[in-house]
């Protein structure tokens, strides 16, 4: 727990550093009693888990940090054991299915079926539902999603749900009309540099708050990012100083300089340059969407206006086709494909109209 | 070596090369022209050969093959001998060796027998009884026994054994056989002369005519069942070795090959092998006279390799180095033909397995050892057997290994010393002494692999179109269908001169009625292309390349119509091509990979796009497949081909290479993951719940692997501030809590250095981007060390935590030193040496007082001094210090001391 990111978490949610007016109705959510499924959901680095973890301890008292992993095993119909993780206190169960694959579904059905078929004893000294906590929802299949329906009707009693996830586009609308939808948006930049001061001044370390900012600003406001950033800028550098470069994440350098490679050069053999260095995103475990969405950033910072709609419709529509598919590296390249040509072709036309 | 000895060389180079052959063609003709000297297809019995019989047989018999060759309508090197008119109404004997009087006949069956003035032979007949007569100069000669031929058409059915012999028949099976010889013999004389009037009448005639033929024979009495039902394929293939249409090189190197064998199954010597040797080896006495290679200095040829094989010596059985002779190549060029040929040819009894039969591995196994190791003792063909297996590609691999089980035997008993120990194993497991030939279309399907290293390999080439065209139009003149070159040209062409494909589509078009064929109709048949499966390069290849013009050879009217539909014909023959493949993952990986390294103009990188949507189009249609199992959209896979070919076609020979990049991304992506979940795997659950695999790549790891480098001082720990020694313990706290460590490891060059483990290092560098700090190798191993020492301080504080209480109790047992129980061993053991040593005071204590045991006991120690207090003082000792001590002699436990993590650290 040495990290500035976990030793500086708050646990409470009284102690919750932004977007207060959102702890205390979670709080007020909580005291009145009942407590209906919930799905949450926001960008990464916005605070979730905490808020969710905040949330179960109001629930549950202290005992819910209390943590074990458990190794689960569960057999699917065609007698195939899938392993998963699972992190468990006395009150709750947090599960990831993804990690179970396209056997997600069977996951899902075994193990919450588990958890909420079992009653708790002593109902006047606890809550009498334990809660079952599912995170990155929207990497659930739709099969799993399907079996998620009636498993929260059913065991409404013993059971409630909580749904993490940074979108509500993949999840299906049957389960976000069955759960409160609690969004958490990213702090703002001021809020990331309370955050970071704070931090520093418990640390015992001075933070020039122009260094704050520009943190803030490199890291896109994820807190989480924010504080590894801070603390790495203070493992590089101490005293700070304002204008100290500050680390940053060797796949964003990568994909920076694979954009400007598009924008350099438009040629088939510069697309095999880059689809080259697309494969090697894609194999650094970087998704493929998060990879599109950062290409398309650093290409639109080198548009015109026009351009850029264009640009940003053919993402739209190269993205759609990412989820659709399954091969990611055919859907990135095409996309491509299509700015080089589209590039290709603005360029050649602002060349002519400088001629005449 | 001068002129004339090379050129001598190569005559007799000739010779030997073509023995064989040329053994077959003199066989042949003493067939037919000298048939009381014939020298049929050689029996078990026979005689060995002299080479000089055959040199003079062929010296003898050249002019007549020259005449026959010269009316010949087929070129010389295929010397198939179709019907000489003339000779067929003068001389009726000469039919045996017109092709078409034999083509008439079933297979199995022997030519007709020789007239019946000739009954002295030298060897044994063929057919019919014989009696051998050894005369006195020690010669043998074999008499034919024979009746009269005026009586064989008083032979009926009731006249009961000629000759008084027994007999299950109540005509002798002999005298039916030249009942039926005869008969065949009359019918062969019509046959040629309505054939030769045939012949020499108008085309306008001969395109009715042949109906009527065959209606004729139809009504034959003897050949209604079999001959009119059967395809053309069977009627007109080869029976004799000269009318073979496979390529001639292949055929005599089987044929070489099968002769290898005649030493081991007849008892012949090899004839002009070793003389060819001889004579090398005296000509230059340097080369050794088993190699057959004049200059080895020289790359060997193929051809060269292939012939050395043959040339190979026995082995110790006197069988051929190879057992076995497999023959490869693309269906439909005749290479079951060739062998069944060939085995017939050189006196063998076919015997053939194929996919038609169960080739499971014991039904395999008992044909294969009946095939060699039995013949058959009736009926006439008491040939030994050779075994053909064909279609051996399909065979389950258990069944291949049977049969190099059965190659392999000799293995075992060969070099066994005792030859009476041999016999007797031998008797259990015969080696295998009889050719088999295994025929295959894939030589390299995988369950062929051990076979292959043990085979004699013979690949077919293609056959020659002209030759092909040649036989074609025969046929097809025979069956009274005009066809012209060009025609018949296309059809080879578009089956891929496979034969049998095309004498099928002949007879297919002759049965719809076509009397006429020209190349139009031919191009618009659709049958006669096989459903030919080719590899994955080809079809790339295809994609990539456009068609070549066609050359001029085929005709003015073929070349406009592939002018008039050559877009359409292009999609069609992309599309059946990929259709034929199946493997659309596969191909369309394949055309990803390479589809950009085409030379292909594409300034505006239009087309680039437009493959590329189509590739995500297939992506998804594939996903909806598999996902749903809408397997009927399936169909619209093999049009991503097409869209390639018109998009990237090129003239240039296009350099294609294999696909691999999918499948490298997935596999290491694979073992990043694995990284990542090992990291993940054991970090604390507090941490575990706030991170994921996601959060991990994309936010944290590269941030954290920077803050776990911080600045250290190049000092040992003992010597940093409290600040250093703080930034120090957060270190290690932080690399303990994400399940982080230095693991020495050892390079190849034999340096030693500290490596991250999990290797997660690899998961978030990229390449070409600047490197990042690195800590020193002092720096690492002080890490390493305290992480230990932190591990095991974290590790006790767990047991303590654990059970304090045992711990504080045990403590205090030790300092009370007379607690009943006894914690450990030593303890026990350690009293008992106590209770020894005390031992003398016991008795005493006994003898001093009854009952009360304490009181005495007590009062010893404060009375009495000296060695009892002594034993008391130890005793004390022992329970009261932390060390004991017990001398044990070879033991190296011998001090026990409990120690402390926290006390060392």
């Amino acid at each position: 727990m040495s990290l500035w990111v976990d030793k500086y978490r708050p646990t409470s949610l009284g102690k919750l550093d932004f977007h207060k007016e959102q702890a205390a109705q979670l709080k007020n959510l909580v005291q009145c009693g009942d407590f209906p499924h919930l799905l949450v959901y926001g960008p990464s680095g916005a605070g979730k888990k905490t808020r969710i973890m905040c949330l179960l301890r109001e629930l549950y008292g202290a005992g819910v940090e209390k943590l074990r992993i458990e190794h689960q095993t569960v057999v699917a119909p065609s007698k195939k054991k899938i392993e998963i993780n699972t992190i468990a206190s006395n009150y709750h169960l947090e599960v990831n299915p993804s990690d179970a694959g396209n056997q997600d579904r069977v996951v899902v059905q075994e193990l919450i079926k588990t958890v909420a078929q079992s009653q708790q004893i002593q109902s006047s000294t606890q809550r009498e539902f334990k809660v079952v906590l599912l995170t990155d929802v929207d990497r659930l299949t739709k099969d799993a999603q399907h079996a998620l329906r009636r498993t929260m009707e059913k065991y409404m009693a013993t059971c409630r749900l909580i749904l993490c996830s940074t979108s509500t586009s993949k999840v299906i609308g049957p389960i976000r009309s069955r759960c409160l939808a609690v969004r958490v948006p990213l702090p703002s930049s001021e809020e990331v540099c309370g955050v970071l001061a704070s931090v520093c001044k418990k640390e015992g370390l001075l933070l020039p708050p122009e260094l704050a900012k520009r943190i803030s600003e490199k890291s896109g406001r994820n807190l989480r990012k924010a504080l590894l950033m801070c603390e790495a800028c203070r493992v590089q550098q101490y005293p700070f100083s304002a204008d100290q470069d500050i680390p940053e994440t060797d796949w964003e350098v990568y994909l920076r300089e694979t954009a400007n490679a598009i924008v350099s050069q438009q040629s088939p053999q510069r697309l095999l340059e880059v689809r080259a260095r697309l494969y090697e995103l894609l194999t650094h475990c970087i998704p493929p969407d998060i990879i599109m969405k950062g290409l398309v950033k650093e290409l639109l910072s080198n548009c015109d206006g026009q351009l850029k709609t264009e640009v940003a419709h053919m993402a739209a529509y190269y993205e759609h086709r990412l989820q659709l598919g399954n091969k990611a590296i055919y859907h990135l390249e095409a996309f491509t494909a299509k700015f080089m040509a589209i590039y290709k072709k603005f360029m050649e036309d602002g060349l002519d109209a400088m001629m005449f | 070596m001068d002129e004339y000895d090379e050129l001598f060389e190569i005559e007799d180079n000739f010779e030997e090369q073509f023995a064989d052959e040329l053994e077959a063609m003199a066989q042949m003709e003493g067939e037919s022209s000298k048939p009381q000297r014939a020298e049929r297809s050689p029996k078990s019995k026979r005689m060995k050969q002299d080479a000089g019989v055959v040199k003079r047989l062929f010296g003898e018999t050249q002019p007549s093959a020259v005449l026959l060759q010269s009316e010949d309508i087929t070129p010389p090197s295929s010397p198939e001998q179709y019907e000489p008119p003339s000779i067929a109404r003068s001389n009726p004997a000469a039919l045996d060796i017109s092709g078409f009087a034999l083509l008439q006949e079933s297979p199995g069956r022997p030519p007709t027998g020789p007239p019946a003035s000739h009954h002295v032979l030298k060897r044994p007949p063929l057919e019919g009884e014989y009696i051998s007569v050894t005369d006195s100069s020690g010669s043998r000669i074999y008499l034919r026994q024979k009746e009269d031929s005026g009586t064989k058409t008083v032979n009926s059915r009731n006249v009961p054994n000629f000759l008084g012999e027994l007999g299950l028949l109540s005509v002798p099976i002999r005298v039916l056989r030249e009942q039926e010889a005869d008969r065949r013999h009359q019918q062969l004389v019509e046959e040629s002369q309505r054939l030769t009037e045939l012949l020499t009448s108008s085309v306008n005639e001969a395109l009715v005519q042949p109906e009527d033929t065959e209606n004729d024979e139809n009504k034959d009495p003897e050949d209604s069942d079999g001959q009119m039902s059967r395809l053309w394929v069977d009627r007109y293939s080869p029976r004799h070795y000269t009318e073979l249409l496979s390529d001639d090189f292949t055929n005599r190197c089987l044929l070489k090959w099968l002769k290898l064998w005649d030493t081991v199954v007849f008892g012949r010597e090899r004839k002009s092998r070793p003389a060819r040797s001889d004579r090398l080896a005296a000509n230059q006495s340097s080369f050794k006279p088993n190699q057959g290679n004049p200059n080895p200095n020289r790359f060997k040829t193929k051809t060269e390799v292939t012939e050395e094989l043959l040339e190979a010596e026995l082995d110790q059985y006197k069988r051929p180095k190879f057992k076995v002779a497999l023959l490869s190549g693309p269906p439909g060029l005749g290479k079951t033909t060739l062998a069944h040929v060939i085995a017939k040819h050189a006196g063998y009894n076919v015997v053939e397995i194929n996919a038609s039969d169960d080739r499971s591995a014991d039904v395999f196994q008992k044909r294969i050892d009946q095939a060699t190791q039995m013949k058959s003792v009736l009926g006439a063909n008491e040939r030994p057997n050779c075994l053909i297996i064909d279609e051996i590609d399909g065979a389950p691999a258990a069944a291949i290994n049977i049969l190099l089980a059965v190659l392999n035997r000799k293995d075992g008993h060969g070099g066994e010393a005792g030859s009476d120990t041999a016999k007797k194993k031998k008797k259990k497991e015969p080696i295998l002494l009889r050719p088999i030939i295994c025929i295959c279309n894939d030589l390299y399907v995988p369950a062929l692999r051990p076979l292959r290293q043990q085979a004699f390999l013979l690949s077919f080439p293609q056959t020659q179109p002209s030759r092909l065209v040649q036989r074609l139009s025969e046929i097809s003149v025979r069956q009274g269908l005009k066809a012209d070159t060009g025609a018949l040209m296309s059809l080879c062409e578009k089956t891929d001169n496979d034969i049998r494909s095309c004498i099928n589509t002949l007879q297919f078009l002759h049965g719809r009625g076509h009397k006429q064929l020209d190349a139009r109709t031919i191009q618009r048949v659709s049958v006669g292309q096989k459903d030919q499966n080719k590899g994955l390069f080809h079809l790339w290849q295809e994609i990539f390349q456009l068609p070549r013009t066609k050359r001029k050879r085929v005709g003015d009217d073929f070349e406009e119509a592939m002018a008039a539909g050559g877009g359409g014909q292009r999609f069609q023959h992309i599309l059946d091509l990929a259709m034929s493949n199946g493997d659309y993952e596969k191909v369309s990986q394949g055309l990803y990979d390479n589809f950009l390294s085409m030379r292909v103009r594409d300034p505006n990188l239009q087309s680039v796009c437009e493959a590329l949507d189509w590739l995500s189009f297939s992506d998804r249609l594939n996903q909806v497949i598999l996902h749903n199992q809408n397997f009927s959209l399936m169909k619209y896979l093999p049009f991503l081909s097409v869209t390639f070919h018109f998009l990237f076609a090129h003239t240039h020979v296009p350099r294609i290479s294999y696909p691999h990049s999918h499948h490298d991304a997935s596999s290491r992506l694979l073992s990043s993951r694995n990284a990542l979940s090992t990291m993940l795997a054991d970090i604390p659950a507090c941490i575990r719940t706030r991170i994921s695999q996601l959060s991990l790549t994309v936010d944290i790891l590269t941030l954290l692997l920077e803050i776990i480098c911080p600045k250290l001082r190049p000092v040992n720990p003992q010597l940093f501030s409290s600040r250093e020694k703080e930034q120090m313990h957060e270190l290690i706290n932080t690399m303990l809590a994400y399940n982080l460590s230095y693991r020495q490891d050892r390079t190849p060059e034999g340096q030693y250095t500290y490596i991250l483990e999990p290797r997660v290092e690899e998961v978030v560098r990229f390449p070409g981007l600047p490197p990042r700090r690195q800590l020193t190798y002092q720096a690492k191993q002080t890490i390493s060390r305290e992480m230990e020492q932190e591990k095991m301080r974290r590790a006790e504080q767990l047991m303590l935590q654990r059970n304090p209480a045992g711990v504080r109790e045990d403590k205090v047992n030790e300092k009370k030193s007379a607690g009943p129980k006894a914690t450990s061993n030593h303890q026990q053991r350690l009293e008992n040496i106590v209770k020894q040593t005390t031992v003398e005071s016991r008795p005493e204590v006994d003898f001093f007082g009854r009952a009360v045991a304490p009181k005495p006991q007590k009062i010893e120690p404060s009375s009495h001094t000296g060695e009892r207090c002594a034993v008391l003082a130890m005793g004390t000792a022992v329970g009261d210090s932390d060390v004991w001590f017990r001398f044990n002699e070879g033991m190296s436990n011998a001090v026990r001391r409990n120690v402390y993590i926290r006390e060392l650290l």
